[in-house]
């Protein structure tokens, strides 16, 4: 079949970081390269689509847009998170429009078809005549919603929309067992530890800058007082994560100079001063420290617009309230430190001789690895 | 139409104004049991059904048996 654009040239991404180029422009800035791009990156892989918290109570639902897809996230009656298309099977119209809690069966506003917290269509009005609500053609056991693939991974909800993806703790293996010390309750701070940032920039450059600490102390000045960049190192597994940790991560104290927040337990010494920011490929952001967590769920909104859905975790539903406020606000500044880079990559990537750019083998291999990754998901794509 | 049945459809009409979801069940249950013939009755009985299904409400699984015993459900 023709294409309406010129697939990139990705060969010279994957080439060892010394002589790799970056992805080509068009995988920011043009829509049909984002498009084919993100049935390689996004939908055959486990993109993040939100986390847990967003749903807490039983029957929580809600509705999400994910590349242009209608989604429902939703708790079941028992606890189970899923995702759904937020369709209704008979004329796929749009269940939902806002968050709400489900207190019996989802029920379409066109013809109230109604489902229950599972995707098990449940009833059928009238769909035999007036006031005969069943019909032999329509059976309900066939009808029910359509899910998509979920796996929950330290709260954040992933999604594999092309449902043939290597299950999620296969694909993402080394990872967990690299954090098993982390494997424990996480508790979401509640709305004063959750904000959303918005760039006008492609994802991917949010990850790009995520991975490296080469950045930190032109971006982040304030961070050079006691986090150097010497005391950072790289975080480089090919074909499956990258990012950067810290050997001098400080607790957050609290205003009496004590330690504001628990640590989460049966952690190694490895962790008293080490901290490790890894995204999660194709799109979530993640960090572990003794004391908390975050995760960025980034949202490819388009190819040049993306929001950070940003998430602090404790390890205690038994944190103050003001030191979790102080600590979101720091974050928040650091974050908005970065919007300046990714907005102003993104409006370089018009420029139309960059090459993708090079990569200091020193400090730039995890962005290289996330690069490379990308590129190997569209060859494989492209078969 | 009776004067009753007039009362009822203001009412109704009105709860759906209000989007009052558990009224609608009270509603369309008293409807169904007014009805002068079973398919009125499971006509009304299907909406207080669905109302009740999607509120969890308590006499969700009487209506249902009613009209699952007119072979309706």
């Amino acid at each position: 079949m023709a294409k309406d654009y010129i697939q990139t040239d990705i060969t010279s991404v994957q080439q060892p970081v010394e002589q790799a180029n970056g992805l080509a422009n068009a995988h920011y800035i043009d829509p049909a390269t984002f498009a084919e791009e993100s049935e390689a990156v996004l939908k055959s892989t486990w993109a993040g689509l939100a986390v847990g918290a967003d749903v807490p109570n039983l029957g929580d639902a809600k509705p999400i847009q994910f590349l242009g897809m209608p989604l429902l996230l939703i708790r079941d009656k028992d606890g189970e998170l899923r995702v759904f298309e937020n369709i209704c099977r008979h004329r796929g119209m749009q269940l939902l429009q806002e968050a709400k809690t489900i207190e019996g069966a989802i029920r379409c506003p066109y013809h109230s078809w109604c489902y229950s917290t599972k995707g098990k269509l449940v009833s059928t009005p009238h769909v035999g005549g007036a006031g005969l609500n069943t019909h032999p053609s329509i059976v309900k056991d066939d009808l029910g919603l359509n899910e998509v693939c979920s796996y929950v991974w330290r709260d954040v909800v992933f999604i594999n929309i092309s449902g043939d993806a290597p299950e999620f703790t296969e694909v993402h293996a080394d990872l967990i067992a690299r954090w098993s010390e982390f494997d424990s309750p996480l508790y979401h701070g509640g709305a004063d530890s959750r904000f959303e940032l918005e760039l006008a920039a492609n994802y991917k450059l949010a990850v790009e800058n995520y991975c490296e600490s080469y950045h930190l102390p032109w971006v982040h000045p304030g961070l050079n007082s006691y986090s150097r960049l010497e005391d950072h190192y790289n975080i480089v597994e090919y074909g499956k994560f990258s990012g950067q940790g810290t050997r001098v991560y400080r607790q957050f104290k609290a205003e009496d100079g004590s330690a504001a927040f628990p640590d989460f337990p049966n952690l190694s010494e490895k962790w008293d001063e080490g901290a490790e920011y890894i995204t999660v490929y194709p799109n979530v952001l993640l960090g572990v420290q003794r004391d908390h967590a975050f995760t960025i769920v980034l949202e490819p909104k388009a190819h040049n617009k993306t929001v950070e859905h940003i998430h602090l975790y404790y390890a205690s539903d038994d944190t103050l309230a003001k030191n979790r406020a102080v600590n979101t606000r720091q974050w928040k500044e650091i974050f908005e430190e970065d919007i300046f880079v990714v907005e102003g990559m993104q409006s370089g990537r018009h420029a139309p001789t960059f090459d993708g750019g090079r990569f200091s083998p020193v400090m730039d291999e995890p962005t290289h690895c996330y690069h490379d990754w990308v590129a190997g998901r569209i060859a494989r794509h492209r078969g | 139409m009776a004067e009753m049945d007039v009362a009822l459809d203001a009412l109704i009409l009105n709860a759906h104004a209000k989007d009052d979801r558990a009224a609608l069940v009270t509603l369309y249950s008293r409807a169904a049991d007014l009805a002068e013939d079973v398919d009125t009755e499971c006509f009304f009985l299907t909406y207080a059904h669905i109302f009740a299904l999607e509120l969890n409400h308590p006499s969700q699984a009487n209506l249902r048996a009613r009209l699952v015993a007119y072979g309706r459900e």
